[in-house]
């Protein structure tokens, strides 16, 4: 099984970038030629490029809801998003384009794509490439997660959605 | 005094917020757009090392990476004192048609033409690009897919990568093309040149065939009589990557013309304490609040601001169509907000014949590609980002550190003419305090038209763009609220 796990964020946008910073965290753990790891910037259509032809995808994003505490890390599906829109304003949303590729013929959707969200209270405006301490700490956490998924699914591989 | 909110605003994230006023008998009073900014960007540059600033730039911003990557590596020619060898502004060039090309492709077919192919009343469900497939059909979609992928494939081989290049040094660019890459950029733009002029019939039979639009993009709430300003080449025709920046009046004439470098001499920006976003305006002129005409000195960028500021196009096919433009929306300038969707198509279409031109000329496969750079100092680099005009401008210390940087981005320059258009079309569609979605997407319209981009462009999950219309009564006490979430 192939599977892509990309980290998505601005790694000069403080809280932003820890889904960069996890994947960056991951490459020094992480030796197995079927995984492999990537970053990614926005959303959408250009997402879906990177995902393309994989069997699974993972992404490591950060998630805003009013529901959830700053650092929470939360485990789900893509497809439990309730919103179809962007991460970008100039783009649409990843489960719109996965939508729009599957309507015109395309059949290498990674079949599981997961999301493993780490939640920030407020949106990030100010530049910088520091994590906050509260953040900081979701990495190692959001690492191990990911390691054992990964070691899940090698175990398991038939376990599909 | 009643208030509606829009917050956020479906398709375009960041966490804009439309605030409309109405006057106690439901009709509108006033509206501001509010748009967080962000912040220490100055503070976060000083210090480093300039060359890193073209690839730190493309991290602002993930919709102009390609932009900030080039007025970045301008902005560095400018401090360094050199001059790119003439393959190397070819290539740069090239590259920068690529980024054209996706960029205005997205946001036909996915972000601005879904109002008009679908329609402007039809439910926001369907009013996407999966609404345009329905209609136009899976062909077409399987185009747009196509030839959106070609334009990040041309900046890819360029700039290494798709999104956040890394070749622009200041004095050239550090890769070249090989015969086989030549090749291959070649077909593709071939094929987008078609697909272009396949673009614009489509907008020839969706959109100005159908009187109802036609009719609505000449209406008053649409209209904005502001200046234009955009890049010129030497024959005042539009350029995205290099030129003089011309600004040109109510009447088409030419107001101003400057270089780069001079920008601090004609424009400034005006504070409002409720705003974040900063409001330029030509120093000449003065500000004079949210208005327009000639007493304001509140400018328009953007497609419709380049065509405006402009004598033509480039090239033969984008300026003919250019040409029926003007014929066909009553002479120049064109003021109506909606133009700016036909004028981002006849800049595709020169974006895909000036990628033939270039690609096409002999210096493109050149190994001389950069020259040394002088002494570090202070530069200036300007381009056209899609939706605008980009500026950057460093001062280096003599190690070649960052001392000062500062930016103006595109959607800043807009920030005036878009509150302004948003007002006008609450004030033309709302009367007498009716309020329905349907109304509040022709809103919506006025302000998607300028393709803006948030420097708040981030992407959480699910983020999304929930809209929520929070209706207040004159005593500002919300008695109303419509969600679509």
């Amino acid at each position: 099984m192939k599977t892509i796990v990309l980290g998505i964020g601005n790694p000069i946008l403080g809280d932003d970038g820890v889904g960069i910073k996890v994947v960056r965290e991951l490459k020094k753990h992480l030796k197995d030629p079927d995984v492999k790891l990537d970053e990614a910037a926005t959303g959408g259509i250009n997402l879906l490029d990177q995902i393309i032809g994989f069997d699974k995808a993972i992404l490591v994003d950060t998630i805003k809801n009013k529901n959830i505490r700053n650092g929470e890390i939360k485990r789900f599906p893509l497809g439990e998003l309730s919103s179809s829109h962007s991460f970008n304003p100039h783009d649409i949303g990843l489960p719109e384009a996965c939508k729009l590729a599957k309507r015109l013929g395309e059949t290498r959707i990674p079949h599981d794509i997961t999301v493993f969200g780490i939640a920030l209270d407020k949106m990030q405006y100010e530049f910088g490439e520091e994590l906050s301490e509260e953040i900081s700490k979701t990495v190692p956490k959001t690492v191990d997660m990911i390691m054992s998924e990964l070691d899940d699914d090698k175990k398991d591989p038939v376990e599909e959605i | 005094m009643k208030t509606v909110t829009i917050d956020p605003i479906t398709r375009l994230e960041g966490h804009g917020k439309i605030t409309i006023f109405l006057d106690k008998d439901g009709n509108v009073d006033n509206a501001y757009l509010q748009i967080p900014e962000l912040r220490g960007f100055e503070r976060f540059s000083q210090g480093r090392r300039a060359e890193d600033m073209p690839q730190i730039t493309s991290r602002i911003c993930g919709v102009c990476p390609v932009a900030h990557h080039f007025a970045s590596t301008k902005a560095l020619d400018e401090a360094f004192h050199v001059k790119p060898p003439a393959a190397a502004s070819k290539l740069r060039e090239l590259m920068y048609c690529g980024y054209f090309i996706y960029d205005h492709i997205l946001h036909f077919y996915f972000l601005g033409g879904p109002d008009f192919v679908v329609g402007p009343d039809a439910p926001a469900s369907q009013r996407n690009i999966l609404g345009v497939i329905q209609k136009a059909g899976v062909d077409v979609g399987k185009e747009v897919i196509k030839h959106r992928a070609y334009g990040q494939k041309i900046t890819a081989i360029l700039g290494g990568k798709a999104t956040h290049p890394v070749c622009g040094l200041p004095g050239g660019v550090s890769k070249g093309l090989d015969k086989e890459e030549v090749q291959e950029i070649k077909e593709m733009v071939k094929s987008c040149v078609d697909f272009s002029k396949f673009s614009l019939k489509l907008f020839d039979d969706v959109v100005l065939k159908n009187k109802d639009y036609v009719d609505m993009i000449k209406s008053d709430p649409y209209n904005l009589e502001t200046y234009n300003m955009g890049l010129v080449d030497a024959r005042n025709k539009v350029n995205f990557y290099d030129g003089m920046i011309r600004v040109t009046d109510q009447n088409a004439e030419e107001f101003l013309k400057f270089s780069g470098e001079d920008y601090t001499k004609h424009v400034s920006e005006h504070v409002e304490p409720w705003s974040y976003m900063k409001f330029p305006y030509l120093k000449k002129i003065g500000w004079h609040g949210l208005k327009d005409g000639k007493t304001s000195g509140v400018y328009r960028v953007g497609p419709l601001g380049r065509l405006n500021a402009a004598d033509g196009m480039a090239t033969p096919l984008a300026d003919t169509e250019y040409k029926r433009f003007y014929e066909t929306l009553g002479g120049k300038p064109v003021n109506s907000t909606l133009a700016y969707h036909w004028a981002r198509l006849i800049e595709l279409l020169y974006a895909t014949e000036r990628a033939t031109e270039l690609i096409n000329d002999s210096d493109i496969t050149s190994k001389h590609i950069r020259n040394p750079v002088g002494e570090p100092s202070e530069g200036v680099g300007v381009v056209e980002a899609a939706r605008g005009t980009l500026i950057h401008h460093y001062n280096l210390d003599k190690n070649g550190l960052i001392e000062k940087a500062n930016l103006i981005v595109a959607t800043t320059n807009n920030a005036g003419a878009i509150t302004m258009s948003i007002r006008d079309a609450a004030k033309g569609m709302i009367k007498k305090g009716e309020i329905n979605n349907g109304i509040l997407n022709k809103i919506e319209m006025a302000f998607r038209a300028y393709d803006p981009c948030f420097a708040c462009a981030t992407h959480s999950l699910p983020g999304g763009m929930p809209m929520e219309i929070n209706i207040y009564d004159k005593n500002k006490k919300l008695y109303k609220t419509i969600k679509n979430f």
